[in-house]
């Protein structure tokens, strides 16, 4: 990655009448960097894309391209490309015909084109006789890589994705995110994808960045995401998790051994437990942070065991373990949970601030 | 579910009498114009095609086709046009006053036509404007643009807005994305509007009545025949108008088709070029 970022955005706003749906966003991108916006449904993530690719005009704010300011530059001649969450494939051209269509806007001879949309097929893995067909002959994922191909044809600096596997069934979207982290690899292009999944954004990126509500709450490689997110919205967005309130040191209806209350001394906020990090004790077992829950539902994932149980201080609590590691009892027995003071992440903000 | 005996011989014989109903009018149009009677009245007793040869040598009938011809033509260029840009306002394209168009659009529709007729007659006439096949063409436009675009509208509302999208984020220009996606997204609509256009002009009565002024089109000629000095030529004209259509409603289905065909056949050539490329290739 170099060390000029390849995209810079300085105080980014969009406004829709009296609807501000982005809120003077800062953002630079590394050149090769697979970064992947991630947030609900309304927090502003494809509005932003919009922004990017030059779809619609921000409100405010600057977006750079290196040295170029280019939020005044029209979509068609930034030299950016974007897959559409619908694909966008033309049904009117063949598989050949649409990925030779940026190369014929951009005057390419025939030959040279059909040998680019040859090579774009290979790169894809996509059987060469696939160019004279139909869109329509294609299955879904077929129709992916052709969009993807599509997008690569004019050689972007930065190739935007506006959800494009969110209509595809669960295991060809696991398949596709593999492939598209591959080709990230391959070409060494710079990513910016945006999802609502944050599994999608942990297989693939380099870094994530969590949108809400038009601004965004964190922006981080996804292991620290996940172990160490700034807020509780971060923390519940990222998957499965335990938050317990921690008032001065000390949560209510929790043991905390003196190594964790030395570790928490007099502070508040809400301390997050990941449900893999708990284990089940022993009847005389101890850890850094112990309590009981009796076991409400158990649910088998494979090699793993879930269980979903109500703690004695009250509240649920998820855990996940080995199934080797299951439960003495099952539904309606009490256990003991523990978990070592350093699997805790204290995220310092007052419970009702979310 | 299955249809009790009973039920789909109720059904055939509706289904048949609905189809006689239709076309049964056309049917005896078509014996009375090759009746050799001067009257019409059945049964026919003797008959006659010498009215068919009359009619393609007559020099009236042969203006009256031309003339029709001419308005219908332009009506139908003109309305593909209109329609096309007016349909993108109408489904595709949000603005301030787009619901406020889409009903007034429709309006000259909901007109009857003879009022219509009129208040265009009376127009013209203020303005100065002596009526003519020119001013029935305007005419006909009122009223046959609004469902022309209402026809092209239809296919304009299926159309993903993100095509002509990412036809731009590719590079396109507003001129490329129309030619290049656009256009041939819509022609389907546009094709079936063409049709439309003309044949509700060629067929048009009402507004060519109020509006042609000293010329005439098929359709008049037909009702003044009737009312005053009634031939056989009558139904074989009537009958060469019906036949027109059914070519041309023909000619539009075909195209289409045989464009489709061609393009296929277009679009096969690379693969089998790719195909050979393989092995040099590998």
């Amino acid at each position: 990655m170099g060390d000029q970022p390849i995209l810079r955005i300085n105080g980014l706003t969009k406004r829709f009448n009296d609807f501000t749906a982005l809120h003077s966003i800062d953002l630079n991108v590394s050149e090769g960097e697979f970064l992947t916006i991630v947030g609900p449904s309304g927090s502003g993530k494809t509005t932003l894309i919009r922004l990017l690719v030059g779809i619609d005009e921000p409100s405010d704010g600057s977006i750079w391209l290196r040295d170029r300011r280019i939020d005044e530059v029209p979509a068609n001649k930034r030299p950016t490309c974007m897959v559409f969450q619908s694909l966008a494939l033309f049904p009117h051209r063949t598989v050949g015909q649409n990925i030779e269509f940026p190369l014929k806007l951009r005057k390419v001879p025939p030959a040279d084109r059909r040998a680019r949309a040859l090579e774009l097929l290979d790169l894809l893995r996509l059987p060469r006789d696939y160019y004279g067909k139909r869109i329509d002959q294609c299955s879904g994922g077929e129709r992916q890589r052709v969009a993807l191909a599509r997008a690569l044809a004019f050689d972007p600096e930065i190739l935007f994705f506006d959800e494009p596997l969110s209509a595809l069934d669960y295991r060809l979207r696991k398949t596709l995110e593999k492939e598209l982290k591959d080709l990230h690899r391959r070409t060494g292009k710079t990513f910016i994808y945006i999802t609502h999944s944050l599994e999608e954004a942990m297989v693939m990126s380099d870094r994530i960045a969590i949108m809400r509500a038009g601004r965004f709450e964190q922006i981080a490689p996804a292991e620290q995401i996940y172990a160490k997110p700034v807020s509780r919205f971060v923390a519940g967005f990222m998957g499965e998790v335990n938050l317990f309130d921690m008032t001065a040191g000390q949560v209510p209806g929790v043991t905390l051994s003196p190594h964790a209350q030395s570790r928490f001394a007099g502070q508040s906020g809400t301390l997050m437990i990941r449900p893999e990090s708990l284990s089940i004790l022993p009847p005389s077992g101890t850890a850094d942070i112990c309590f009981t829950a009796v076991i409400e539902a158990e649910y088998l994932l494979g090699s793993r065991m879930q269980y979903t149980l109500r703690r004695a201080g009250g509240g649920t609590v998820t855990v996940e373990v080995l199934r080797e590691d299951a439960a003495q009892g099952g539904v309606g027995a009490e256990i003991t949970l523990g978990c070592p003071a350093d699997a805790c992440h204290l995220i310092a903000e007052v419970p009702d601030a979310a | 579910m299955r249809t009790s005996r009973f039920t789909a011989t109720v059904l055939m014989l509706y289904g048949l009498l609905v189809i006689a109903f239709l076309y049964l009018p056309l049917f005896s149009v078509g014996l009375a114009s090759i009746s050799k009677a001067r009257y019409l009245s059945f049964p026919i007793r003797r008959y006659a095609y010498g009215w068919y040869g009359e009619a393609l040598a007559s020099d009236t009938v042969q203006t009256l086709l031309v003339l029709s011809l001419k308005v219908a033509g332009i009506v139908t260029v003109l309305s593909m046009i209109i329609g096309f840009f007016g349909a993108l306002a109408f489904a595709r394209y949000s603005w301030r006053f787009r619901k406020a168009y889409q009903k007034l659009i429709l309006l000259p529709i909901f007109f009857p036509q003879t009022v219509l007729g009129l208040a265009l007659l009376m127009w013209f006439n203020t303005l100065g404007i002596v009526p003519s096949w020119k001013t029935a063409v305007v005419a006909h436009l009122v009223w046959i643009a609004p469902i022309a675009t209402l026809v092209i509208s239809i296919r304009a509302y299926s159309f993903d807005p993100a095509l002509e999208e990412a036809a731009r984020d590719m590079g396109a220009s507003t001129w490329d994305t129309l030619r290049e996606v656009t256009i041939p997204l819509l022609m389907p609509g546009v094709v079936s509007a063409g049709l439309f256009a003309f044949l509700l002009s060629w067929g048009n009565f009402p507004l060519s009545l109020f509006t042609t002024g000293a010329d005439s089109t098929l359709p008049e000629w037909l009702y003044a025949k009737m009312v005053s000095g009634y031939s056989p030529l009558v139904p074989t004209v009537g009958i060469l108008t019906v036949g027109s259509s059914v070519v041309l409603v023909a000619l539009g289905l075909l195209v289409p088709w045989g464009l489709r065909r061609m393009r296929a056949l277009a679009g096969r050539v690379p693969s089998e070029q790719a195909a050979q490329q393989i092995p040099q290739e590998t």
